[in-house]
């Protein structure tokens, strides 16, 4: 008999013994492992595990349902995280063996999950025999390929240039400028207006890379296509290179005060609200992230986007357009044949389509189907002409060249150092060992 | 037959303490009995948490001490690299800027963090009506994630004229002290540092709250009988007695800050340029960005090594000024 307290009396049965007790656990214990497989979703239960990017979440649910609609059989599990997140999680599963069957993977080298990186540790499986990588054009190899063997999957290529607000140009009475000059005497203009010409969101590291990569194309590949092979080579440098121009070039725009007073205290999703708003007038900015501005804008239609202009020749004009990150299939996966499968659903025409209009990219591959976002009409025709150069970073020879250059454009805007300064950081990190 | 302790046969049955020996009685033991058979060590019962320990924390930690000799990237083969990766450390500048961050970091987060825990403590620990209310808001903060305090802040520290903390220094009329937060190299660091004191003032309040209920009231009483005023009993009284929860303060604010990460990737992600890097950040870029983990390992273990020497260092010249009522 319990003395004490009263306490809640449980429900009668027989008394557990310690032994008992034991025996529950153990067989709990051993029950356990095979229940949690069977919810993992891993491969024995033959559900695809697929883990993207935020960015790939709308392109794949929707793919993954038509997907499923023809095969009522394949299960997928899916998860999505911002890039750095991802890219954590990723390399973590690869190295303790757990990959998941298709996963972010980012075009050419010059990241740690790049296809270049993986490929050489043997970590991607090699989807050459698939017919749409025959669709691949020849100068996406790099982005693609590696020895020979294509590995990534990408809908195509998105674009850098200015995404503006319609109205707050109208109000400044100012149209989209062809050349450099034009691109200064615009910015003056909607300064005088109570405008800020250009946002500029430099505290999110990835936004300070854009103007750099829009001047680029102009300043050094158009006149040396060969750059990047030269630079592989020791035969040049960012430091000697046109490189130089481009960096002077966005110190002018600051220099004159066409940013946003303090870039480097302001974020993405600031910058994103100051155009969307009207209170900036651009922003330069790749055209994935244009759904983005259209739903921070009241009126979708307000924003506009147009070829932001390196040189004084619009005859001339270069513009980079890079491959969009997109999905590899994990040598060790789980579930090969049917990560395999969906890659190749992925690479028929009406989904690379589908892709390409959720991310307003330009799909690798058209046909008479394709419909591209409108606003991208005036890139078109430098895409078409081969004076699109793809983002520098997919040539780089390792992952650490990209943040010396957020690192150099912050310390710039800053003004910790100067465009030498800037670019001797670059160089010293591309010359490090992969 | 002589046997030891705790090795009893059927000749002696093992008895518990106090179990009277009974003649004819069955060569078993009653299960209540059992349960206090000195034949079973103690020690036998910690030998589960001990095996967790071991293969959760001990053996990572151990494996992880190897990558440092190696070149490994993260995934695939690597091969030893002998004491490379520490060669590259001394050479490293940005590693090495990032050291004298982390000590200005800490530095600021230990004084200014316990210099406002024990404020408040003082505080809350007069008769104000609202003193338990006011624990409750003070310490909040603490248990939000920091992840979410430094998104917060990032609004607090909008650049904006109109915004955050600039709107508020405008709406007071100090417009001049309007400041680019985040964005100006020289200030980033400084402005994590008062989001770190934010977040965990209300922690070492509570740690000296419960160092001050411990102080015993005659002392005050007899201070205050020997014509001791406010300033004095505190400085006689209260604070020698408050020395112990004064070194759990400093050990763990030290050692936070030492290796605070998460405030200053969300915040600054080490920036602008290089200006707010920490140790940690370094390891973390070096290890999921750059793609090296050897290097990264080595950098993690020069770290952990520096916490620990001044952690020991920290806790014996503070253990030695302990005094108890």
């Amino acid at each position: 008999m319990t003395t004490g307290p009263h306490r809640p009396t449980a429900p009668a049965g027989p008394p557990v013994s310690r032994r008992g007790l034991l025996r529950a656990g153990g067989a709990a214990a051993l029950a356990l492992p095979p229940l949690l497989g069977a919810c993992s979703g891993s491969g024995r239960s033959g559900t695809v595990r697929v883990v993207g990017v935020a960015d790939q979440q709308k392109p794949l649910g929707t793919l993954i349902e038509r997907y499923r609609a023809d095969h009522p059989d394949a299960r997928f599990s899916t998860s999505f995280a911002p890039t750095d997140q991802v890219q954590t999680v990723v390399r973590t599963q690869l190295a303790g063996g757990n990959a998941p069957d298709a996963h972010v993977l980012f075009p050419g080298s010059g990241s740690a999950m790049s296809m270049v990186e993986l490929a050489r540790s043997g970590l991607l499986t090699d989807l050459s025999d698939q017919e749409w990588t025959r669709n691949i054009p020849k100068n996406f190899d790099a982005a693609y390929r590696h020895d020979g063997k294509t590995y990534l999957y990408s809908a195509g290529s998105s674009v850098i240039g200015a995404v503006y607000n319609k109205k707050a140009f109208a109000r400044a009475g100012v149209e989209p400028p062809r050349t450099w000059s034009e691109l200064l005497d615009v910015c003056a203009e909607l300064k005088a207006e109570g405008i800020v010409p250009i946002a500029l969101g430099a505290q999110t590291p990835w936004v300070t890379q854009l103007i750099s990569y829009a001047l680029v194309p102009n300043a050094v590949y158009a006149e040396n296509p060969g750059f990047d092979a030269d630079m592989a080579a020791g035969r040049a440098t960012f430091a000697a290179s046109g490189w130089a121009d481009a960096l002077g070039r966005y110190q002018e725009l600051q220099r004159r005060g066409f940013f946003n007073a303090n870039p480097n205290g302001t974020t993405f999703e600031q910058q994103t609200a100051l155009v969307a708003g009207g209170r900036a007038a651009m922003a330069v900015q790749v055209s994935a992230v244009l759904a983005t501005f259209r739903e921070a804008a009241a009126h979708p239609a307000d924003l506009g986007m147009f070829p932001f202009p390196g040189g004084d020749d619009p005859a001339d004009q270069w513009i980079p357009a890079g491959i969009v990150v997109g999905l590899g299939v994990a040598a060790h996966a789980e579930n090969p044949a049917r990560a395999k499968e969906f890659i190749a659903f992925l690479g028929r025409q009406e989904n690379i389509n589908r892709w390409a209009t959720d991310v307003s990219a330009i799909p690798f591959t058209r046909d008479a189907t394709t419909r591209i976002d409108p606003v991208l009409t005036d890139f078109l025709p430098l895409v078409d002409a081969r004076r699109a150069v793809p983002f520098m970073d997919q040539s780089w020879p390792n992952a650490e060249v990209q943040p010396a250059h957020f690192a150099a454009v912050q310390d710039l805007l800053a003004g910790e150092t100067d465009v030498k300064g800037a670019l001797r950081q670059m160089d010293t990190a591309y010359r490090k060992q992969p | 037959m002589n046997s030891l302790p705790g090795t009893a046969t059927s000749d002696t049955p093992p008895r518990a303490p106090g179990q009277a020996a009974t003649s004819g009685a069955p060569d078993r033991t009653r299960r209540g009995d059992r349960r206090r058979d000195p034949t079973v060590p103690p020690w036998i019962f910690v030998v589960p948490a001990l095996v967790v320990y071991a293969v959760v924390v001990l053996y990572p930690s151990l494996a992880g001490v190897g990558y440092a000799f190696t070149d490994w990237s993260g995934v695939g083969d690597f091969g030893f690299v002998g004491l490379d990766n520490f060669r590259t450390l001394l050479g490293d500048d940005r590693a090495l800027r990032s050291v004298g961050n982390t000590l200005l970091l800490t530095l600021a987060v230990v004084v200014v963090q316990n210099t406002v825990g024990l404020l408040l403590a003082l505080g809350v620990n007069t008769g104000i009506r609202s003193r338990a209310l006011l624990r409750v808001i003070f310490f909040a903060p603490a248990v939000v994630s920091p992840v979410m305090v430094a998104f917060l802040w990032k609004y607090v520290y909008n650049p904006d004229d109109g915004a955050g903390l600039n709107g508020i220094l405008g709406a007071l009329g100090l417009g001049g002290l309007r400041q680019d937060w985040l964005g100006d190299p020289s200030l980033a660091l400084w402005s994590v540092a008062a989001m770190v004191v934010w977040q965990y003032a209300g922690y070492s309040m509570v740690i000296f709250l419960a160092g001050l209920q411990g102080v015993p009231a005659d002392l005050h009483e007899a201070a205050t009988l020997d014509g001791a005023g406010t300033w004095q009993r505190f400085r006689y009284v209260t604070w020698p007695l408050l020395a112990p929860a004064l070194t759990i303060n400093l050990m763990l604010s030290t050692i936070g800050g030492l290796k605070l990460f998460d405030q200053v990737y969300a915040a600054t992600n080490g920036g602008p340029g290089t200006a707010s890097e920490t140790l940690s950040t370094v390891l973390y870029k070096e290890a999921f960005v750059y793609g090296k983990f050897g290097y990264s390992t080595a950098v993690a273990l020069v770290l952990a090594l520096f916490v620990a020497a001044v952690s020991l260092v920290q806790l014996r010249f503070l253990r030695a000024r302990e005094v108890t009522a």
